[in-house]
């Protein structure tokens, strides 16, 4: 029966298991019902796990029975049952080997087998060997180039470059091999590189010898990851000692003529190797990052010009189905085209999440505590470049978890708690936004020491009324810092600080959740795009302008009584009680308006670094999902202009950025 | 390359490259003719909406959506201190394709007409005559003459260039 269960697909349970503690750190246990554990017991009976079955139906039971217990023991109890569920599900699953991969990494690739160690990496690995080929490839040109020119000194950096990025990518996968060989290799071209060392035939050939290496090390994990077992492959010592002779600057010995018989001898075996690693890759196809700008550019087009034709006045007197029909048609597909061209910009998040869980085990282990990471919503899409930007915030606040959050075991131990900490990121969609939750079980923030230490620093005023999340954000400042003692891990106060002008960069915002004694969880909700913006169209004068959406605040046509000025010079209006400069966009940009009197426009309640103040305008057009595009170097300095982008009828609208019309204002 | 590795070469010279005989879009700006090398030409449109761009020097008139690429406009009679000009039907503009600090950049520049295109042979061309102190003629490659009449030939990546379009920034500040 437990057999049956392993081999059905554990991954069901996971997932329900993985949504109910998202679901409890996220929403509150107060959302779980005894229902949502008993549909999961039945699941669990269903393929023949009856310890789960038991083991979650005791958790319904215990929640039916909750009205006598707080909200916080309750939440333990439950995330302590989700624990025990997910021990269940491991241990006849498939070991205790693998319990400290991230369980749902393993379900997103069922095909792979459980004994295949490299599995759980298998995106990371992947990368990795696409990235060094292309860096064996560089490295190679350059050689030869080298061979040509000894003084090619650029050509010796880029191949150092080379072989550093591969040792440090192979570092972190723990591929000794590759490490150990890259490692002598950079040690000789850093001879080379300082001058300490002439570029001769023997060096080149040498390096040239351990591209080969390198390459056929690569081709093997390509195998292994297939699941294929590869004839055992070793960088032979003789090679090191090679290049550290070459690195001496003695002759190579006589026997590299039995070496390089030997590298022929590989050759025929190595050649299969490589095709096949090929045809792996073939299914995708790298495309750089400017055609892809300008096949959406051109898209943005395609759709202006068929709303052009589908408007068209000329159309209405035309009752002619099939041009209609046709029409439908067009508009149909151009949609689709519009939706398929932004999303070849969209990437998975998991592969972050997969960076992440390492680095998560690299620091526990550091910083002496038990962690298991777990990632959910590896699926969810978002903007190439937002994914990548997202890893260092990521890695900072995994390291502030660690370090600060995350107690010792034995102070677990003391506090009832389970020894392991858990650490959970997951992904998800949230009106229209990326959201990513980082939350850990740890002793949560401090809010009386960061309320301490911001006093001591000067970052908020004594008597300062802060909410909970407003003291919590206070950690995200620049040089703050509450550990008590600088690690090697985080303490310097520079992590946090870093992770707010990622988001900010991203145009996201940042929020905490902490309870003492029961964890912290940062939630980072970001854009899906970059690309893409809503705004809010706004008419002065024969000029459209767009005010990106998040700096509005309200917008109303002003009555007398509303404004005032001071010296008959500054402008003020009166809203809910608060005064706010009103920003002539007219004058400031020197049009031509339409209305001159602030009565007959529109004021725009916008926002600049946390203070309010209205820009005055004639008219709104509408709101308008519009694309970002450069106003390009020539200018890049014109303040309070972010952008430009096109309109729906084909022309440019030039987007506000409202910081800096209120920092130029007059 | 050479370029890199002599700047001062291309400023030294400024003459050699309108010196060659080729292909040249005339246009004209009132009752000068005015001639450009018709390789650096991407299109001519009729005039269009511009979306104006605040604080920037007068001859510089906007931006333009040219098939989704947003694209600057001067207006070439402001660049060159002549009197501005009501447009007309017969006005256009020329969309460029230059290169700067090894970027290309495409710009529109707004003309009274364009005349035709001619095929100048290097005997044709001649070197721009001295006008003596005060006359400044950064962009001018040499003249032709023609049927009698005068063209002037424009150093196109001159007349275009970023620093010139964007002088925005120390005006700025």
């Amino acid at each position: 029966m437990l057999d049956l269960a392993a081999n059905i697909d554990p991954a069901v349970l996971t997932d329900r298991i993985d949504e109910l503690s998202t679901r409890l750190i996220l929403d509150g246990v107060a959302t779980l019902c005894p229902l949502d554990f008993e549909r999961l017991g039945q699941t669990a009976a269903g393929l023949g796990n009856g310890p789960l079955a038991d083991a979650a139906q005791r958790i319904g039971e215990s929640i039916a029975v909750a009205s006598t217990l707080s909200v916080p023991e309750l939440t333990r109890v439950v995330s302590s049952g989700l624990v025990e569920l997910r021990k269940l599900l491991d241990a006849p699953a498939a070991g205790p080997a693998t319990a400290a991969t991230p369980s749902s990494s393993c379900a997103s690739h069922p095909a792979s087998r459980p004994d295949n160690p490299l599995a759980a990496d298998e995106g990371l690995i992947r990368e990795f060997i696409t990235e060094s080929s292309e860096h064996l490839a560089t490295i190679e040109s350059q050689l030869l180039l080298l061979e040509r020119d000894h003084t090619a000194t650029g050509a010796l950096h880029s191949i150092f470059r080379g072989f550093h990025t591969i040792k440090g990518l192979a570092g972190f996968l723990e591929f000794a091999e590759i490490q150990s060989l890259t490692h002598e290799v950079e040690t000789l071209l850093d001879l080379a590189r300082t001058s300490q060392l002439a570029v001769s035939p023997a060096v080149v050939d040498v390096v040239l010898e351990s591209t080969d290496a390198v390459r056929r090390e690569l081709a093997a994990i390509a195998q292994r990851l297939a699941g294929n077992t590869p004839a055992p492959t070793q960088v032979d010592a003789a090679l090191l000692d090679r290049i550290r002779q070459a690195a001496r600057g003695e002759p190579s010995s006589p026997e590299p003529c039995p070496a390089t018989e030997e590298a022929l001898a590989v050759e025929p075996m190595r050649e299969p190797m490589l095709q096949e690693r090929r045809t792996g890759d073939s299914s995708s196809v790298r495309i750089a990052t400017a055609k892809l700008d300008q096949l959406m550019d051109m898209v943005g087009e395609m759709v202006i010009a068929q709303t052009l034709i589908g408007h068209s006045p000329a159309l209405e007197s035309v009752s002619d189905a099939l041009l209609q029909r046709n029409l439908t048609q067009l508009a149909r597909i151009t949609a689709d085209v519009q939706r398929i061209a932004t999303g070849m910009r969209m990437v998975p998040i998991g592969l972050q999440f997969q960076k992440t869980a390492r680095v998560v085990r690299d620091l526990a282990r550091r910083a002496g505590k038990q962690v298991v990471f777990e990632a959910s919503g590896e699926d969810t899409e978002l903007d190439k470049t937002i994914a990548e930007e997202l890893s260092d915030p990521l890695l900072h606040m995994v390291r502030n978890s660690i370090d600060h959050g995350i107690e010792p075991p034995a102070e677990r131990i003391a506090l009832g708690k389970n020894p392991t900490a858990r650490i959970l990121v997951s992904a998800y969609h949230q009106s229209g936004q990326i959201a990513v939750a980082l939350s850990d079980d740890g002793r949560g923030l401090d809010r009386d020491k960061i309320l301490a230490k911001a006093h001591k620093n000067g970052l908020i005023q004594h008597g300062a009324q802060l909410t909970d999340n407003e003291i919590f954000l206070l950690i995200f400042e620049a040089g703050f810092s509450t550990a008590e003692k600088v690690t090697d891990i985080s303490g310097r106060g520079v992590g946090m600080d870093v992770v707010r002008r990622h988001v900010q960069k991203l145009r996201g915002r940042i929020d905490i959740q902490s309870k003492a004694g029961e964890g912290t969880t940062f939630y980072i909700k970001l854009p899906l795009t970059l690309a893409i913006i809503e705004g809010l169209v706004v008419l002065i004068g024969e000029q459209r302008y767009i005010v990106p959406i998040s700096s509005v605040r309200e917008m109303f046509r002003p009555t007398p009584e509303m404004l005032s000025t001071v010296h008959e010079r500054g402008e003020m209006a009166m809203v809910r009680g608060r005064l706010m400069p009103i920003v002539r966009l007219h004058r400031r940009f020197a049009i031509e308006p339409r209305a001159e009197r602030l009565t007959e426009g529109t004021l725009i309640v916008a926002e600049s670094e946390g203070r309010p103040f209205c820009l005055f305008v004639d008219s709104l057009v509408g709101k308008q999902q519009v694309v970002i595009k450069g106003l390009g170097q020539r200018f890049k300095s014109v303040a309070g202009v972010a952008g430009c982008a096109i309109l729906g009828d084909g022309r440019v609208g030039l987007i506000l950025d409202t910081d800096g019309i209120y920092k130029g204002r007059a | 390359m050479q370029a890199s590795t002599f700047p001062q070469a291309s400023v030294a010279m400024p003459v050699e490259p309108g010196r060659r005989g080729g292909k040249y879009l005339i246009f004209h700006l009132g009752a000068e003719e005015f001639g450009t090398e018709v390789l650096k030409v991407r299109e001519i449109m009729g005039m269009q909406d511009i979306t104006t761009i605040p604080q920037v020097p007068a001859y510089v008139k906007g931006v333009i959506n040219l098939r989704g690429k947003v694209v600057p406009v001067i207006d070439l009679r402001l660049k060159f201190a002549m009197d501005a000009q009501e447009y007309t039907p017969r006005t256009c503009i020329i969309v460029m394709r230059t290169r700067q600090a090894e970027e290309d950049l495409t710009v529109g520049m707004i003309v009274d007409g364009v005349v035709e295109v001619l095929s100048l042979t290097a005997s044709d061309i001649e070197g721009t005559p001295d006008f003596g102190p005060g006359v400044v003629t950064p962009y001018l490659t040499g003249m032709a003459k023609i049927k009698g009449k005068v063209k002037i030939l424009l150093d196109i990546d001159q007349v275009l260039a970023s620093d010139e379009l964007g002088g925005i920034t120390g005006t700025l500040q």
